[in-house]
């Protein structure tokens, strides 16, 4: 039984991943008919077919201009409209941090929605920005595609930003805000409702929000406590839509991908690798979390506690309305595509589960946030055509182009951002006191607290321990229902910097390359060509990714989950 | 360089009107129109007034309800959040201890036919401190920093009271001093180990807890030494059955209490229980009701489990185990099992 959701979420994504896929392709290539007026509002957009580098100008002036219009309206939060429960301004490095969080696609909150931020700052910086931000994924993906397979231009950026949000985005949203409004997501503009003799009710336009931050892999909540708050997730049946949502699009992006290229062949394999990816994940996730108990309750020196914990899995920190299984699909799915929403606190996961949402963020390419996941998977791809081909000693190509010094060393600086950015802030918090007074649980939990941070800034996902001391709030201390953590401006300052580096470096990385790639002329494939649309490929391509994915990050899982889980429970009086 | 800023501006413009205004706006008159009840929220409102939301949790403290899942935001709809607490931290197992004292007993189908333990901890309490001398205050705060910190934070009153207590008590800062040389200003709940101690010296053999008292005509909770209640059987709990006085086995001899009833969930808001859970509470429930209803206790237990058969639902028909709603399933026996005149 336990099993049975996972299936049906996996397959329904997988069923409707292949007409979206081809629909995507169709609006990135240029091939969907849309009414006349609407293809007039293009034509200013159009400034000409791009090369690499203009494309990449492009795509970073229009962040810049996302970027200063969104510092803005939350430095000016108190002045805008469409605030009735008078909200304050928010301390200028949490501004900082959750602009770029939004921009970039990642949605890491040092804040707390219901608290922190007026409707018009909900939608516009956090649901305009998501909008954008999972545009800008597709976009560049698109490009990339566009010079793997040889075009003399990359396309236009402002045109493929407003089809991707125009003719994909915001359509999908639509259809899936009116599932999750007939589920029970509240959509008003009134204020928190008064209870007579309790406290107020927080409410919103939450409808509005939802659908775009699952489909749009970026994962920020309206609430605090995310798509495991009842207004956020209401239903068990809400549950299945929202994940269906996270898998979507980073599934079907793999379809277009094959589509553009006109190479299905080589996307099945791709999509068959990341299938069995995230079935491992799942997997891992359900059966340590769900399908074992808390070891809190049965794990130490003293008697078990008389708590039966038979059928239910891990509850701490998760809701049982979700039911067990479907509660630990959500953990794995929504961290292994760069989602970063959450149905349960990931802080109480079992210390082994854990091991599953913080793989799924170092490998970084299990189907991939929006695009962005598979430009990822291109380094990896690149890196493992260099290798095979050394090992049958050929000149290593991919899709006919010969893979050269050049093309190497972007793949290599590509992949080397992530996990840099993850240890090297980490172990600098950790080697400095801010880490550990961070840090709300003892041992080797605090450890992948930090880890935790860092991991999911780089990864583009977003979720978090929440347990970890981050959170500044509103600039006034005073206006704040709790005091400010003391680092909280260390966190907002790094964790903002690692996800604007991990955000654009790749990009720009994999602009270059394709740009590169696009220059060269196409080999004609021979007996002794290494084919990379076989499942033998398909196979070492897996190996690489948990090979290159393992090697770097194994010390790291070792000494938080694994000392965790085989230290002693409780740790520490 | 201009073209670029015009598109950039356009785009910007474009998108904004589409994502930021249309969409939303769109979004919210069919939800206005079509779900009016789901897009304000659920609320439940009866004369006019807003008693809460059908999806969100609200504590309940009487006997005669359920009560909810554990928050470890206080039931705060305006600030949803989990504990966040790790499988590792000892707040973990000493917090659901504390919520087993209250809840936990014997066996329905065993020798004690479902007697609470809390009398037994009690006893043990006061035969511990009369026979053999003990202080368990003192011993609970020297084993359990974390726990007695965390008690102290859990409630105003008491933190209040530490910081009076340490006032008139210097051995309590000056201990902590000890153990803290670099750091001043210390919370109450940094104290707290300190206080306990201090507090066990001066009163042995018992445990500071909340007592209402009669001050100026008006009802006031203060904070006094006592012997015996809740809190006793809180805070000692975990002791009691580590020593095991009573030679009972935790799991064999005592009934389970299903996860849920003492786990926090996610939001903090959590509005079911599973039908198991409801099931553990419906022998105090309904004798709670029966004494209100001047009935026999059998006859509303089984009016009441009418109820839960009424309300019980699977997850998506075939997920997990069945689950009632809290407050849907309290306020249908508010309306249907009506106290006696």
């Amino acid at each position: 039984m336990i099993w049975l959701f996972p299936l049906w979420v996996l397959g329904l994504a997988v069923g409707l991943s292949v007409p979206v896929g081809l629909y995507l392709a169709r609006v990135m290539d240029d091939r969907q008919c849309v009414p006349r007026w609407l293809s007039k509002l293009e034509k200013p957009l159009d400034t000409g077919p791009q090369t690499w580098k203009q494309y990449a100008v492009s795509l970073l002036l229009f962040n810049t201009a996302m970027f200063v219009l969104s510092y803005l309206v939350l430095a000016l939060q108190p002045r805008l409209p469409l605030d009735p429960d008078k909200k304050g301004m928010l301390a200028p490095s949490t501004i900082f941090h959750t602009v770029i969080s939004f921009v970039a696609n990642n949605s890491q909150q040092h804040y707390s929605g219901e608290v922190h931020l007026s409707y018009f700052s909900q939608l516009t910086v956090i649901v305009g920005n998501m909008f954008l931000g999972g545009g800008v994924s597709l976009c560049a993906l698109a490009a990339v595609i566009r010079g793997l397979r040889g075009d003399e231009h990359l396309g236009n950026f402002y045109v493929d930003l407003w089809r991707a949000v125009a003719y994909v985005l915001v359509p999908a949203s639509f259809v899936a805000g009116l599932l999750f409004l007939a589920a029970g997501v509240p959509m008003t503009f009134e204020g928190s409702a008064p209870v007579a003799g309790g406290g107020p009710i927080a409410r919103g336009p939450v409808a509005a929000l939802v659908p775009v931050k699952n489909l749009a892999s970026v994962g920020g909540g309206f609430f605090a406590a995310n798509s495991s708050h009842p207004f956020e997730n209401p239903s068990p049946a809400a549950n299945l839509l929202s994940c269906v949502c996270i898998l979507l699009f980073p599934a079907s992006v793999i379809v277009m991908f094959g589509k553009m290229l006109r190479q299905m062949r080589h996307a099945v394999v791709l999509y068959c690798v990341m299938v069995a990816l995230l079935a491992g994940l799942t997997a891992w996730a359900v059966y340590f979390n769900d399908q074992t108990a808390n070891p809190a309750l049965i794990h130490s020196a003293r008697p078990a506690l008389p708590v039966d914990q038979g059928g239910l899995g891990n509850l701490e920190g998760a809701e049982v309305r979700f039911a067990h299984g479907p509660t630990a699909t959500f953990v794995a799915a929504t961290t292994a595509v760069a989602c970063g929403s959450v149905n349960c606190m990931h802080d109480s996961l079992n210390p082994l589960a854990l091991l599953s949402p913080l793989a799924g963020m170092w490998v970084n390419c299990v189907f991939g946030g929006k695009g962005v996941g598979l430009l990822n998977l291109l380094f990896v791809l690149i890196v493992t055509v260099f290798l095979t081909g050394l090992m049958v000693g050929r000149t290593p190509e991919y899709l006919g182009k010969k893979v050269e010094a050049r093309e190497m060393k972007l793949a290599m600086i590509g992949f080397l951002v992530h996990p840099l950015l993850i240890l090297g802030p980490t172990a600098l918090f950790l080697g400095l006191s801010w880490g550990g007074a961070s840090a709300s649980n003892p041992g080797a939990h605090g450890f992948t607290q930090v880890l935790y941070e860092f991991s999911s800034a780089s990864a583009g996902n977003g979720s978090g321990m929440e347990g970890l001391g981050d959170t500044w709030g509103f600039n006034d201390p005073k206006l704040n229902p709790t005091p400010p953590a003391p680092y909280s401006v260390h966190w907002d300052v790094a964790a903002g910097l690692v996800m604007l580096l991990s955000r654009f470096l790749p990009i720009l990385c994999a602009l270059a390359l394709a740009g590169s790639l696009a220059t060269k002329p196409a080999v004609p494939p021979t007996v002794g060509t290494l084919r990379t649309d076989t499942a033998t490929f398909g196979v070492v391509l897996l190996v690489m990714v948990l090979l290159l994915g393992g090697l770097v990050f194994l010390p790291a899982g070792v000494l938080g989950p694994c000392a965790e889980h085989f230290g002693p429970i409780p740790f520490g009086r | 360089m201009f073209a670029h800023l015009r598109a950039s501006v356009w785009l910007l413009g474009l998108t904004f009107l589409l994502c930021c205004g249309l969409y939303p706006l769109v979004l919210w008159l069919v939800g206005q129109g079509l779900f009016p009840s789901h897009a304000n929220g659920s609320l439940i409102e009866e004369a006019g007034k807003v008693r809460g939301s059908r999806l969100l949790a609200q504590p309940f403290s009487e006997p005669r309800y359920f009560r909810p899942r554990p928050s470890a935001v206080g039931y705060n709809a305006a600030a949803s959040g989990g504990s966040n607490l790790a499988a590792s931290n000892p707040k973990l197992r000493g917090r659901v201890a504390q919520q087993l004292g209250l809840i936990a007993r014997y066996r329905d189908d065993g020798p004690r036919q479902g007697a609470p333990v809390g009398p037994d901890i009690e006893k043990w309490f006061a035969r511990q401190t009369k026979e053999k001398k003990r202080n368990l205050t003192a011993e609970w705060a020297a084993s359990n920093p974390t726990l007695a910190s965390e008690w102290v934070n859990g409630s105003d009153l008491l933190k209040a009271y530490v910081t009076d207590w340490a006032k008139g008590h210097e051995d309590v800062r000056a201990a902590w001093k000890k153990d803290n040389a670099d750091k001043s200003d210390p919370s109450p709940a940094d104290l707290g180990p300190y206080f306990f101690a201090s507090f066990a010296r001066v009163n042995p053999g018992a445990f500071p807890g909340e007592v209402e008292e009669t001050k100026d005509g008006k009802k006031v909770k203060v904070i006094r030494p006592v012997r015996e209640g809740d809190e006793i059987r809180q805070v000692f709990f975990d002791t009691w059955l580590t020593e095991n006085p009573e030679k009972i086995d935790p799991l064999t001899d005592l009934e389970q209490v299903p996860a849920d009833l003492v786990t926090t969930s996610g939001s903090g808001l959590d509005p079911h229980i599973t039908l198991r859970g409801a099931r553990y509470q419906l022998g105090a429930v309904a004798e709670a009701r029966a004494r209100e209803m001047k009935l026999p206790v059998k006859d509303v237990r089984e009016l009441i489990e009418k109820l839960l058969e009424k309300h019980r639902f699977r997850p998506l028909g075939f997920l997990g185990e069945p689950l009632v709603n809290v407050l849907e399933l309290n306020r249908s026996m508010d309306a249907e099992l009506k106290p006696a005149k």
